[in-house]
């Protein structure tokens, strides 16, 4: 099961200790074969689309604390098993929010195979 | 936290450090079944202190301090038990002989190299003295931290028996004294090999399986690929590690693409690619990268991945570079010369240079006994047929793929391509059913879990016969054929033949297993009159080419019987069955070991004296493993070639070959054991005086090193790749014996048997003339 996990509005000056703790976590991540992928966001532009129009706006917003600053994909057998990964990434961050949701991917799609 | 709350995060802890707690504490006591006790300690008291307390800020750390705690406790009172023994932390390869054991220092020791114990614990869990079941079932229980039932569930197994696969592994790793250890020189290169085949069978189990109802078989292949990852880790500078990880990262990256909306298989060149995964993907090459810059020779595992790389870099099935495809395919042969490789690299070479190069390859494949009733071989073949415009031929092969599948739905399509061939097809259609697809994971003759290589078939599809068609199929039928004259079909014949009066119950269902063999291979609308005795040898060959000899001799009376009946009705060719010789039935259970294979062996530069002494010894003197091992210094008789067993007053005899290399093993050595241990043995587990060996303070060598010695030095003689036995060794000897024309009695006085009857499969004894029995 894939599950993308983000953060929101974590400390934006992390101390250089966090920074490699946070290496080690990542690296023992990916030792374990549990990290398919991750990075780092920048706010970004907003995009709404109401009534057939499409609205781009461009940050910074007043609400950038609430961007979405970091996302991880990983692969984990359940949810508890993404739960308890999140919450080793939590106790080395500190305080902020995050989501931890599973990523449906093509399988759980329903559709035809074959073209 | 409700207790089933706290069961779920206890349990998905567990299977995330279950590896690393149980690879510690292997470390520590030095037997994979206490430490698993150990560990299981500290899961029981996590779920009865977590729904109370809470789940621990670290609970991976916190279940590894119980763990430790209980290990502590269990060595202290192991050394009060051998006070004086100094069995604490025994076999610890890394701190062997400091004399600063204590538990404080194995405390110590314990918190570094974590990583290092995991790779120990993966290679002790795939040891060859377990069988290929057993090395799976305790791979996934400690690395993958899976429960029994979880595994039980994956591999359709009754929970009991997958169990006790687990407890008698954990006793057989405890009997051979397997020690703890990445192993070094090329045994560690054939003892990773074991690692990479455990993970990739784990993979191909769920790969295999994928249309299961039960999600725990699909979860299988992520199992695998997380081993692999982690294995990858572990061991960097290993190109077939990552080669097996690109491969199954590529592999699954079709996972969503492989079956159809009701769950059924759909071939690699007609999956839709916009739902291949592309981060597997990208992995899968990342990983191939990985593997190429490892540098050394291309194993199997990683032109395997560059194969499927082939696939995963065609945007569509046409832009696939089958030259490529075929070139890969001919250095994999090179490392994995098996049949179905073979297979797969003639529909490479088909789609690269056209039917005719492939077919040309497919022919020498046919007397194949690992192929035999194989459908894609037919399958293939009819392909390829059917695209140079053979029909006849090829409607024949379909026929023939279509009784040897299990599969329905494979059935129908093979049945329909059969018509279409039938209908007389024009060129256009031909080109059409040429599209066929690839075969997919190269495979070792493993035909079981085949994999992609089921895609060749579906490509017959292309080619469905409209009802126009149909009908002229039915004009075809054998009633039809026979009044037009063209003679007896195969089918007809049988039943006329099993049809006759006279004939007991028990031999016309005994005929009949034959007859329809032969049906099957050639088609039953196959004229009589065709059957030649080439054909029928051929067929005898990929049927029971390698079946024993009492079953290949029942198969060839049948048919000679079968021959005569249709010559005497002028249907068939005189002497339809010559080409098939009686082959000698050694009634025993233990097939010998061709003669051919041992010499190769014996010659083998690569032996070590040990072993080639050993091998030999066995061989010559005919005695069993244990009796050889037995033996010290002192009971030779070296000029009398002799050597004296004395628990069993007997003595063994040997011959100009062991002659020859026992003063080289014997050296300066004036008493003690003959065959020695690799190394001393370990403080804890000092052997009685009489097993040391007083000139090197080595032990004697045990009866199961030396089976696992022979078995991992002879497996690449074996088709079925486990290794012989010692024990096959010795009765192979009685059998060349038996064959030579020894009698009963001096196989006894040789062998050290004691009653003759054990001694009958090896004895020749007169029979009558070919009978049906």
């Amino acid at each position: 099961m894939r599950f993308l996990m983000t953060t929101k509005g974590t400390d934006p000056n992390p101390d250089a200790a966090m920074l490699a703790e946070m290496g080690a976590f990542i690296e023992e991540m990916t030792r374990a074969g549990v990290l398919l992928a991750t990075g780092g966001l920048e706010p970004g532009v907003r995009m709404v689309s109401s009534a057939g129009e499409v609205t781009v706006t461009d940050g910074p917003f007043t609400e950038a604390k609430e961007a979405i600053v970091s996302f991880a994909l990983i692969e984990a057998r359940s949810r508890e098993e993404a739960v308890e990964l999140a919450r080793r990434f939590w106790r080395i961050v500190g305080d902020g929010e995050g989501m931890v949701q599973q990523v449906f991917g093509p399988e759980d799609v329903p559709g035809p195979g074959p073209r | 936290m409700t207790s089933l709350d706290a069961h779920r995060v206890v349990d998905a802890v567990w299977k995330m450090e279950s590896a690393r707690i149980v690879a510690g504490l292997v470390r520590m006591v030095g037997d994979v079944g206490r430490a698993e006790e150990l560990a299981q300690d500290a899961v029981l008291a996590a779920l009865e202190q977590w729904p109370e307390a809470g789940v621990p800020d670290n609970p991976g750390a916190w279940l590894m301090a119980i763990a430790k705690r209980r290990a502590v406790d269990h060595l202290r009172r192991e050394e009060r038990r051998d006070r004086g023994q100094e069995r604490l932390a025994h076999d610890l390869v890394t701190h062997a002989d400091d004399g600063a054991r204590d538990v404080d220092g194995v405390l110590g020791a314990l918190d570094g190299e974590v990583g290092d114990d995991v790779l120990r614990l993966m290679f002790v869990s795939c040891h060859p003295v377990l069988s290929t079941e057993a090395r799976v079932a305790l791979t996934l229980r400690l690395i993958g931290g899976l429960r029994t039932d979880e595994i039980a569930r994956a591999f359709l197994v009754a929970e009991s028996a997958v169990a006790q696969r687990i407890v008698r592994a954990k006793r057989a790793l405890a009997g051979a004294r397997v020690p703890f250890e990445v192993p070094s020189g090329p045994e560690r290169a054939a003892r990773l090999a074991s690692v990479l085949e455990v993970i990739y069978l784990v993979f191909n189990e769920g790969y295999a399986a994928t249309a299961g109802a039960d999600l725990m078989r699909p979860s299988l292949c992520l199992e695998a690929l997380r081993l692999g990852r982690v294995l990858a880790e572990l061991t960097p500078g290993e190109a077939e590690v990552h080669g097996l990880v690109a491969l199954m990262e590529l592999q699954q990256s079709r996972a969503a693409a492989r079956t159809g909306p009701s769950g059924e298989p759909v071939p690699l060149h007609e999956q839709n690619r916009g739902r291949w995964d592309p981060l597997l993907i990208r992995r899968g090459f990342a990983a191939l990268l990985r593997a190429r810059e490892s540098g050394g020779p291309l194993g199997p595992y990683v032109l395997q991945a560059a194969i499927a790389a082939c696939h995963a870099r065609a945007a569509t099935p046409e832009e696939t570079d089958w030259p490529q495809v075929a070139a890969l395919y001919e250095a994999l042969v090179r490392v994995l010369p098996t049949p179905v490789v073979q297979l797969n690299r003639a529909v490479a070479l088909a789609m690269a240079y056209g039917p005719r190069a492939g077919l040309t390859l497919v022919e020498t494949l046919t007397g194949e006994p690992a192929l035999k009733g194989y459908h894609l071989l037919p399958a293939v073949r009819g392909d390829l047929l059917a695209r140079l415009g053979r029909h006849g031929e090829a409607r024949a092969e379909f026929d023939r793929a279509a009784s040897l599948t299990r599969n329905a739905a494979e059935r129908a399509v093979l049945l329909r391509r059969a018509a279409a061939c039938a209908g007389d097809a024009g060129p256009a259609e031909a080109v059409k059913a040429g599209r066929t697809g690839q075969a997919g994971p190269a495979r070792t003759a493993d035909t079981r879990g085949a994999g992609e290589a089921g895609e060749v078939v579906k490509a017959g599809r292309t080619g469905q016969a409209g009802p126009a068609r149909t009908a002229r199929v039915t004009a075809a039928t054998p009633g039809g054929r026979r009044s037009a004259g063209a003679g007896v079909t195969l089918g007809d014949a049988m039943r006329l033949f099993l049809a006759r009066p006279g004939l007991s119950a028990g031999t016309v269902r005994s005929y009949d297993q034959t007859l329809s063999r032969l049906c099957r291979h050639l088609g039953g609308e196959f004229p009589l009159r065709d059957v030649t005795s080439h054909l029928v040898a051929e067929v005898f060959a990929a049927a029971w080419g390698t079946a024993a000899g009492a079953t290949w001799n029942r198969h060839r009376a049948a048919l000679r019987s079968f021959a005569s009946w249709a010559a005497e009705h002028g249907w068939a060719v005189a002497g339809l069955a010559a080409a098939l010789d009686r082959r000698p039935e050694p009634r025993t259970r233990t097939r010998p070991i061709d003669r051919s294979l041992l010499r190769a062996l014996w010659e083998r530069p690569e032996t070590p004296l040990r072993e080639r002494t050993l091998w030999l010894l066995l061989y010559e003197s005919a005695a069993p493993a244990e009796w050889a091992l037995s033996l010290d210094v002192e009971d030779l008789d070296l000029p009398g070639m002799r050597g004296e067993v004395r628990a069993r007053a007997h003595r063994l005899r040997w011959q100009s070959g062991t002659a020859a290399l026992l003063p080289l093993l014997v050296g300066d050595r004036r008493r003690g054991p003959l065959f020695l241990a690799d190394r001393r043995p370990g403080p804890g587990r000092m052997p009685p005086a009489a097993d040391l060996c007083p000139h090197t303070g080595r032990g004697r060598l045990s009866y199961e090193r030396a089976e696992y010695l022979f078995k991992r030095a002879t497996r690449d003689l074996d088709p079925e790749s486990g290794g012989y036995t010692l024990h096959r060794l010795r009765h192979s000897r009685l059998a060349h014996l038996g064959e030579d024309g020894w009698s009963a009695p001096m196989l006894m006085s040789l062998s050290g048997h004691t009653g003759a009857r054990t001694l009958h499969g090896f004895v020749r004894v007169p029979r009558p003339a070919d009978t049906v029995s």
